[in-house]
């Protein structure tokens, strides 16, 4: 894949950020009004030498009178600048933010399969860090390129109109400078590039050296791990040293090319002297302009690092608003709604691949591949298989939270990609396993299911579970805060609060996704107890880990590298001696203490 | 930046200077002749630029003027005047190279050094002492805070020739003409002062706008985490307006810094213009008055305009200094923090046939929570004892204090020298499964195998490259239960002589854990084991059970005797395998339980 330039990385960029196209046309011409502040000393001291300067004989009165009207045009201009970069500024964060919420929206509709784990440090990164070198470069840079190439061309037009040969000698003596700046450039944009690189890199050695801290203590790999940290930053030195030598060069050759142009112009004009029409007046105006002409090369040299990073940042940003969304919502005059009750479920011929990371293991590996699956209503099924067969990934599909990538998932008869959005949350429940809690109160999480809940229906959710009591012995019960992550509850009292926060949401299909970690006595069997009222009256699929979960379900479906082997109650496949019997064979044996 | 918000950052200008320049002796000592040649540098620089308005000057007055006033002239004349205007321009383009190559230098080694101590000390420091601060806070003080702390050194150099510039530019302009000296001198001021307020008016926002910014990335992380939780409930619009609030109080800050910084510009680009104006009207009078040539004005104008460009980049340097105080006072917090001792050195050998020992021993993570109170523990070389206890009971303390990660308050800890510890939670490093068997050690295959083999963790052969797979976050992932016997292969390659286990075998499936538990009693004979156990399949394999309960040993014995003497012992097991019971009655398919904890 090879990346598109950044003209037309910043083409798209603008069509998916209307609010900075908003008076762009207007800003423009603000900022070319602004250019013209730059040019009315060069102009003034032209005027002042041809008309009223000039030794003895100085005519005061037209001196006053051109510096009255080169202040006003400075004031003039300086208002309309002001205005060009407040216009600027403004749009600019409005279409930072809106990009920002575009993202938002975006990242939350896409399907599951872009979720990996992996990929979530990615999408994190592009709301926060990929904008944030877009704002650096948008708050600084965009308006230094923008104000910068007005008034190059602004100069430009004036020294044309002042005298067009010594303006063609001028542009001849600095074109070389764009070929230098051409060839410069690549090698810059290179070594700032390589500068990124290392300096992530140097980054994670880090973090590594400081989150391994008690592995390194324990096996006495400190010295390895200050090693490694230490070549980074060897290696993140070197790429910098070179970027600032780069950088170091290519910051004064537009001066450089200033000092030849303006040596040329004053050659060429002394030559031709007052016979063209040249006036003195007019040659030292020009050796001013000149160098304005040429003045903002090194400032744009200092911002191509900042620009080259803002298009990588907008390259990402844009990839991701092009992942489309899924899975996709049903179009409002085809969304059905499910029928009332109990809702049996079919799954119909199902594969499934979660998306392959760029660069890694690009092959991409089915997760579920054929798998047929029918589920009575107010049936109890567990779907059993080894870790990675495939089984959280079934649990998904069936809550919708990513589609199929062929065959089709039907519950109570109607194919889940025509159910309207609303009812499918309402009816269909996934309870994750390790599950989820914001960094809030107990009951902060819980009104997340039911917006709107009282006090006394959150408690009685709690009594209908059986867990009452364990609501009561909390700190601050329902206030109680949970933590980062929840990291304050234990693995099991998270679980506890999800099953509550899934029993609030009333649905009539529960999608259990058990934990495989194993918790404390007492908090599993209030597991147990609060899971089995749960399942009372709906339709429950257990992704289960425990096989005794196996044994007290109707059905059982032996899930094995993405496919369906057995279906069954336990005694039909204990009698079948297949996969199922084994798993079954080996788990008694492991916990036949 | 809200991370500069502290004490440090807040103390007054005229300490701040002090303290500014205590850190800039500190890195400059470090590089002195890299640092003086960029000052050389700069000064060429401002040399130059004073003298290129000289040559301007001549230029004007022996060049153009005569030439439209009395005809041509030599070409001796000229090509002088211009030649010098040359010269002068690339020997002033030399300095600003020379400047800024050696500036990045010194600034880049002197970072290089503070990250080198930074990192030495902390990993001199003991696990316990890494435990007290936040990983994030530590990785910062390198990442970030080593950076912040010279980022005062790039502009130095600049800032210092500025200086010379402004002395040698006060100089020239009065020498040329008193007046017009005077006037162009009350400038800099001014603009020094509008720089000053600007700095000032506008850090305000941005360290608000830092503030909603680590607002903003918290709650993204959090909400992209919770994924699965927000489309469980179908709460991706509510999560999109909480985010989106937060986002828009970022953008009102961030637009409020625009509109000064809008402002600012405009006055710091039109003063000088203005004055340049002031002086043409003054300078008129001058030249009538026969007091300058028309040459001089002409010079001192052009010199004005040189001068606009460095005298802002001054405010920048200024502005730099209190930022890097910030981090130089976060970097040296880090390395004022003594060097704690080593905990592992508080672990005597123990007597012959004792493999573990511990005498009198407590622990408190804090000195008013006892974790582990008053233990005595003896196990003899080759014993296998299994550590059973509810959450939060000390069963972690126990290993670590063993293990010689953490020094305990009171009693000795004695053990074989040779020990291995393996977490719950595994941790691998980026680098290949050999990498992180060996952590920098070298192994033979054979070795290694043969740790595979045993922790079941042939799976590795499977991998693309097997043992020279990269794993971890740029490379394949690996799942938990994999990650776990990797861990344990790291353990057993070290050829321990205690092994000890802290609930490794957790993400693996029962069959898998009996295989490598089964493994671990035929393999490691002699090798004295202490695991910690939540399954009754590792506890089966004990020759003994340790039952804490509170932070002290409630009781000790083979699995049977303590059920016999421990009803606390009997429920907590029970509770462990109310699972099997269940399963011994299979013709019981009702979705209502019978558990014997529920009661």
């Amino acid at each position: 894949m090879t990346a598109p330039s950044s003209v037309a990385t910043l083409a798209v960029g603008m069509s998916h950020t209307p609010e900075l196209r908003r008076g762009l046309g207007l800003t423009v011409l603000l900022a070319l009004v602004g250019a013209g502040g730059r040019v009315v000393i060069p102009v003034l001291i032209q005027a002042a030498l041809d008309r009223g300067i000039d030794g003895e004989r100085t005519d005061l009165a037209v001196v006053w009178w051109l510096c009255g009207i080169g202040f006003v045009a400075t004031v003039v201009a300086s208002l309309a600048r002001r205005a060009a970069t407040r216009r600027l500024g403004v749009r600019s964060e409005e279409a930072l933010y809106g990009l920002r919420v575009r993202l938002f929206e975006h990242i939350h509709r896409l399907s599951l399969a872009e979720h990996a784990e992996e990929r979530r440090g990615a999408l994190v990164a592009r709301v926060t860090s990929d904008i944030e070198t877009m704002t650096q470069f948008f708050t600084w840079g965009g308006i230094a390129w923008l104000l910068n190439s007005t008034l190059m061309v602004f100069v430009a037009a004036v020294m044309l109109a002042y005298d067009w040969v010594l303006a063609l000698v001028a542009f001849v003596v600095a074109a070389p400078l764009a070929i230098v700046l051409r060839a410069v450039q690549h090698r810059l944009v290179a070594s700032y590039e390589r500068s990124r690189e290392r300096h992530g890199v140097f980054v994670s050695q880090v973090s590594e050296m400081i989150t391994a801290g008690p592995l390194t203590r324990a096996y006495g790999a400190r010295r390895l791990l200050t090693r490694r940290a230490g070549e980074a930053a060897d290696n993140r030195l070197a790429a910098y040293v070179r970027a600032s030598r780069i950088g170091a060069f290519l910051f004064p050759s537009g001066e450089v090319f200033a000092v030849l142009t303006v040596a040329a112009v004053v050659c060429v004009g002394v030559v031709r002297g007052p016979g063209g029409g040249l006036t003195a007046g007019a040659l030292v105006g020009f050796v001013f302009l000149t160098y304005r002409f040429l003045e903002p090369i090194a400032e744009l040299t200092e911002i191509l690092d900042q620009t080259q990073a803002a298009v990588a940042g907008f390259r990402r940003v844009l990839a991701v608003l092009d992942i489309p969304a899924g899975p996709p919502e049903p179009l409002p005059g085809e969304a059905v709604m499910l029928p009332p009750g109990k809702l049996a479920i079919s799954v119909d011929g199902v594969d499934f691949a979660y998306r392959p990371r760029p660069g890694l293991d690009e092959s991409t590996v089915l997760a579920l591949r054929d798998v047929t699956v029918q589920i009575a209503a107010g049936e109890q099924v567990a779907i059993v298989g080894a870790t990675g067969s495939g089984k959280s990934t079934l649990g998904r599909l069936l809550a919708r939270l990513a589609d199929p990538t062929t065959g089709a998932v039907y519950i109570g008869g109607v194919d889940l990609r025509r159910v309207n959005n609303d009812e499918l949350r309402r009816r269909v429940m996934l309870v994750p396993q390790d599950p989820f809690l914001f960094d809030s109160t107990i009951e902060d999480n819980l009104l997340f299911a039911r917006p709107g809940s009282s006090r006394a229906e959150v408690v009685d959710a709690f009594e209908r579970l059986g867990l009452g009591d364990w609501l009561g012995a909390l700190p601050d019960e329902l206030a109680t805060a949970v933590g980062e992550r929840g990291e304050q509850l234990s693995a099991g009292e998270r679980q506890l609060v999800s099953l509550v926060r899934a029993s609030l949401a009333n649905p009539d299909v529960l999608l259990l996704d058990e934990a495989t970690s194993a918790v404390d006595p007492l908090t599993e069997t209030r597991l147990a107890g609060a899971l089995s009222r749960l399942a009372v009256g709906r339709t429950t699929i257990a992704i289960a880990h425990r096989l005794s979960t196996a044994v007290r379900a109707d059905r059982i479906v032996v899930v094995e590298h993405g496919r369906v082997v057995e279906t069954g109650s336990h005694n039909e496949l204990l009698a079948a001696s297949g996969r199922y019997a084994e798993l079954y064979e080996a788990w008694i044996a492991a916990t036949g203490a | 930046m809200s991370r500069d918000e502290s004490p440090v950052a807040a103390t007054s200008g005229r300490s701040q200077l002090r303290r500014g320049a205590a850190l800039i002796a500190h890195h400059v000592r470090g590089h002195p002749v890299s640092f003086a040649t960029a000052v050389g540098g700069a000064a060429v620089f401002a040399t130059c630029t004073v003298a290129s308005s000289w040559a301007v000057r001549r230029v004007v007055d022996q060049v153009i003027l005569p030439r439209f006033e009395a005809g041509p002239q030599t070409w001796a004349t000229v090509g002088s005047a211009i030649g010098l205007v040359i010269l002068i321009g690339l020997v002033r383009a030399a300095g600003v190279v020379v400047r800024r190559t050696f500036a990045g230098i010194t600034q880049y080694r002197a970072e290089r050094d503070v990250i080198g101590l930074l990192s030495d000390h902390i990993q001199a420091q003991p696990l316990a002492w890494l435990q007290r601060w936040p990983s994030g806070d530590l990785i910062a003080r390198i990442g970030v805070d080593a950076e912040a702390s010279v980022s005062v050194l790039a502009p130095l150099p600049f800032a210092s020739s500025t200086i010379l510039l402004v002395v040698l530019a006060a100089a020239w302009l009065l020498a040329a003409d008193v007046l017009l000296g005077l006037m162009a001198i009350a400038l800099f001021p001014i603009l020094a002062v509008l720089n000053v307020i600007y700095q000032r008016v506008a850090a305000r926002h941005f360290d608000e706008a830092q503030a909603h910014l680590g607002r903003l990335s918290s709650a993204v992380h959090e909400s992209f985490e919770g994924v699965v939780v927000v489309k469980a409930f179908g709460a991706e619009a509510r999560e999109t307006d909480r985010l989106a609030t937060i986002a828009s109080h970022l953008r009102h800050a961030r637009t409020n810094a625009a509109l000064v910084r809008a402002d600012f510009e405009t006055l710091l680009d039109s003063a000088p213009t203005v004055a340049n104006i002031a002086l043409i009207i003054v300078g008129a009078y001058r030249v009538k008055a026969g007091a300058i040539t028309i040459g001089e004005l002409i010079g001192i104008v052009y010199l004005f305009t040189l001068l606009v460009f460095p005298l802002r980049l001054v405010g920048y340097a200024l502005s730099e200094l209190p930022h890097s105080l910030a981090g130089w006072g976060r970097v040296r917090e880090m390395l004022d923090e003594p060097l704690e001792a080593d905990p592992g050195d508080h672990v005597g050998p123990s007597d012959p046939g004792v493999g573990v020992e511990l005498v009198g021993v407590s622990f408190g993570y804090s000195a008013d929570r006892a974790v582990l109170g008053d233990i005595d523990l003896r196990v003899a070389v080759g014993r296998v004892v299994a550590v059973v206890g509810a959450t939060g009971s000390g069963k972690s303390t126990l290993l670590g204090l063993i293990a010689g990660l953490r020094r305990p308050e009171s009693g000795s800890i004695a053990r074989s020298p040779r020990r291995a510890l393996v977490f719950q939670e595994p941790y691998l490093l980026s680098g290949t499964v050999r990498d992180n068997i060996e952590l920098g050690t070298e192994r033979s295959d054979a070795e290694i195998e043969r740790a595979l083999r045993i922790a079941s963790a042939e799976f590795v052969g499977r991998l693309p490259t097997g043992l020279d797979t990269v794993v971890g976050e740029r490379g394949v992932t690996v799942s938990g239960g994999q990650r776990q016997r990797i861990a344990l292969a790291r353990a057993l390659v070290r050829h321990p002589e205690v092994l000890l286990l802290d609930d490794t075998t957790s993400a693996l499936d029962p069959a898998t854990e009996a295989q490598i538990l089964g493994h671990l009693r035929s393999e490691l004979a002699g090798v004295t084991m202490i695991i910690v156990a939540s399954r009754p399949s590792t506890i089966a394999l004990a020759d003994e059970v340790l039952f804490i309960d509170g932070g002290t040993i409630r009781a000790r014995g083979t699995h049977g005797e303590v059920i016999a003497a421990d009803p606390l012992y009997r429920e907590i097991v029970e509770a462990y395998e109310h699972d099997r019971s269940d399963s011994e009655s299979p013709g019981d398919t009702s979705p209502e339980p019978t558990l014997r904890g529920n009661r």
